[in-house]
């Protein structure tokens, strides 16, 4: 590993999903293997044909305490969990906020266009209010900046938040992904017939297809000059990303804006095969998305590809869309942190296609340092982040 | 080469196609009209029966930027071409029509109802296969949008970069009835496209709180066409000699982006 030096610091991180409410519940969850899929309660679901996800049921902070629209709340409970880890010391004119979505505040929308509608909920339907509403909780008055690269937004969030840091245009970032389960993303997805029925299965053999999930997840950036001495969760070495110019919703079969990502990633972070201990995939348990993630991480890692543990926690949480990749870079930091890497909840029959390393079953110790996170999204958005924990 | 220069722009505005079309003064000459629409006629083609307004907005803003750097579609395939799309509201008119549909309608709408759906698009018909980032915000996102294209090139994973910006807002404007005080009229539909290319010099990113003066020129000519506004102003520019600088304003801050002396922008 010849690190390159484009390397930032990740000094804390903060999270709020289905199966926890703050960073320690979240980790215990995910080495237990807990299943965060329930039926939905909080919107109308009986005229879809699946009415099941990730739904977060209580949130830890008082809703009277908090900003209108439910993106807007699940930011800054997990906001409010990373401060809790690390203090955001800097002037606040150097405090960026970055953090990417896939929905912002469509519900937000809903609310608009129905009887009664009002024009805060028209303002709140731009995409990049929770992210103003965010940096307004937190008095940060640097760069504020949302992402919508669809189901990759918190990886693309995580990398231009290090871009923010080394054009020097901030001191400290937080950065991350966002999205709330609403009527709007269980109506298209149900209506796409792209939800089972079944259970959440990545990788299995009897996958056919993803549930939803709602959440939030932000780490807190600096430049490692600027973070010596301090407590780190750990470096994000480097970061890529790559447009599949295929189809506006489906991947490419061929995931060639995958593999595109994943190679920038690799040599922004000076990394090789060999150096690559884990890999966090999308997973989303669609048949194609798991086959193609499977023939790109051995295109890319070669015979490494089979020797490496591989896990995807949408199993658990469903999938939290413009969260997802910002929640699991957590999750890669807090696996190298502590050498366990947490199971793929719902994988218990491997497909022969997706002949990888998958972890099934109970948590693996192992030494999981140097991690490799894939993320996938409408639009043929692709992008990975190769992340390192301690150091 | 370690930086970027800016080598065409497109620009098409509810006044009519390039800056041109542009008044001296839109709210006048506007006379009262809240939104200025952009129409273009449609694509023939299967592929285009689905596709939206915007989509087919961002493709002929691409166009245009090919024709004004007399470029063929060949100068910006490939994956070491960048793709940076910017919108503050373009996502509106799909998720009302999605939010509105059927329920047999609605597995039709739902895709086009991301914004990625228009970079999507105009990586398919111009097979951008390259690095890919979507911003969300009005014209200070645009500068962002900006500094992400040269920070792209810079890095090396590109050697081009495509910065599109699309707004529309006429299917939305009774939402924007109700907001009326919130922003500038006339709201003027647009789309635009610039295509920064490896350079010498490396412009300069700035964020702040502090209005640039001359950033309400664009505005007084063109409108309010939020994240399409600093591309406007580079076509201004462009007409004038070479950018020094853009700037936008949204929510009260500021992106700036400037270059180095005009001399030495072409390596």
């Amino acid at each position: 590993m010849t690190l390159r030096g484009n390397s930032v610091t990740v000094l804390a991180a903060g999270v709020l999903v289905s199966v926890g409410s703050d960073i320690e519940s979240f980790w215990s969850a995910l080495l237990a293997g807990v299943d965060g899929i329930t039926p939905i309660e909080r919107f109308p679901v009986h005229d879809l044909r699946v009415g099941r996800g990730g739904e977060i049921k209580k949130l830890p902070l008082a809703a009277e305490r908090l900003p209108d629209g439910r993106a807007s709340q699940l930011l800054v409970c997990a906001a409010e969990d990373l401060r809790r880890r690390a203090a955001l010391d800097c002037d606040r004119t150097r405090l960026a906020v970055v953090v990417g979505t896939a929905l912002g505040g469509v519900e937000q929308l809903e609310a608009a266009l129905e009887d009664g509608g009002t024009l805060r909920h028209a303002a709140g339907a731009f995409y990049d209010s929770p992210a103003h509403r965010l940096a307004g909780w937190l008095g940060a008055t640097g760069p504020v900046i949302t992402v919508s690269t669809a189901c990759a937004s918190g990886a693309s969030a995580i990398a231009i938040g290090a871009d923010l840091l080394h054009a020097d245009a901030a001191d400290l970032v937080i950065a991350g992904g966002y999205d709330a389960l609403c009527r709007f993303v269980m109506r298209g997805f149900d209506a796409l017939r792209a939800l089972t029925r079944d259970r959440v299965r990545p990788f299995d053999r009897r996958r056919d297809g993803l549930l939803l999930g709602e959440g939030a997840g932000l780490v807190l950036m600096a430049r490692e000059a600027d973070a010596r001495g301090r407590a780190r969760l750990g470096r994000l070495l480097g970061h890529g990303s790559g447009s599949d110019g295929s189809h506006v919703a489906a991947p490419d079969p061929d995931g060639r804006g995958l593999e595109l990502a994943v190679r920038t990633a690799m040599a922004d972070a000076g990394v090789g095969p060999a150096d690559i201990e884990m890999v966090s995939a999308h997973g989303t348990a669609t048949p194609l998305n798991d086959r193609i993630e499977t023939a790109v991480l051995k295109r890319t890692l070669g015979a490494r590809a089979s020797q490496v543990p591989v896990n995807s926690i949408k199993g658990a949480l469903g999938h939290t869309m413009g969260a997802a990749a910002a929640i699991e870079a957590i999750m890669c930091l807090l696996a190298g942190q502590h050498g366990v890497v947490p199971a793929t909840v719902g994988l218990e029959d491997p497909d022969p296609e997706c002949d990888l390393d998958c972890v099934r079953g109970d948590a693996r110790v192992t030494r999981a340092r140097v991690s490799l996170s894939t993320s996938l999204g409408f639009g043929g958005s692709n992008a990975a982040l190769i992340l390192e924990a301690g150091a | 080469m370690s930086g970027a220069r800016v080598a065409a722009v497109g620009v098409l505005t509810g006044w009519g196609e390039g800056i041109g079309a542009l008044p001296d003064d839109a709210e006048r000459a506007a006379a009262g009209r809240p939104i200025l629409p952009l129409r273009i006629p449609p694509r023939p083609g299967e592929r285009f029966r689905r596709a939206t307004r915007e989509c087919l907005l961002g493709l002929a803003s691409v166009e245009a930027m090919l024709e004004d750097g007399g470029l063929g579609r060949d100068a910006i395939a490939g994956d070491r071409s960048a793709l940076v799309f910017v919108t503050a509201a373009a996502y509106g008119s799909a998720n009302r029509a999605f939010i509105e549909s059927t329920t047999t309608g609605a597995a039709l709408h739902f895709p086009y109802t991301a914004p990625s759906a228009v970079p999507a698009e105009v990586a398919i018909e111009f097979r951008l296969t390259g690095p890919y980032v979507i911003l969300i915000g009005g014209a200070a996102a645009t500068v962002d949008a900006l500094w992400q294209a040269s920070t792209l090139v810079e890095r090396g994973v590109a050697d081009r970069a495509v910065v599109l910006a699309v707004e529309t807002f006429e299917e939305c404007g009774s939402l924007y009835a109700r907001g009326r005080w919130l922003s500038r009229r006339p709201l003027v539909e647009a789309a635009a496209s610039a295509l920064l290319v490896a350079a010498r010099e490396k412009p300069v990113y700035r964020r702040s709180r502090a209005a640039r003066a001359g950033m309400e020129s664009t505005r007084r000519r063109a409108g309010e066409t939020l994240a399409c506004e600093p591309l406007i102003s580079l076509a201004l520019a462009r007409q004038r000699g070479h950018p020094t600088d853009v700037s936008g304003q949204w929510r009260g801050q500021v992106a700036t982006l400037s270059w180095p002396a005009v001399a030495s922008q072409r390596d």
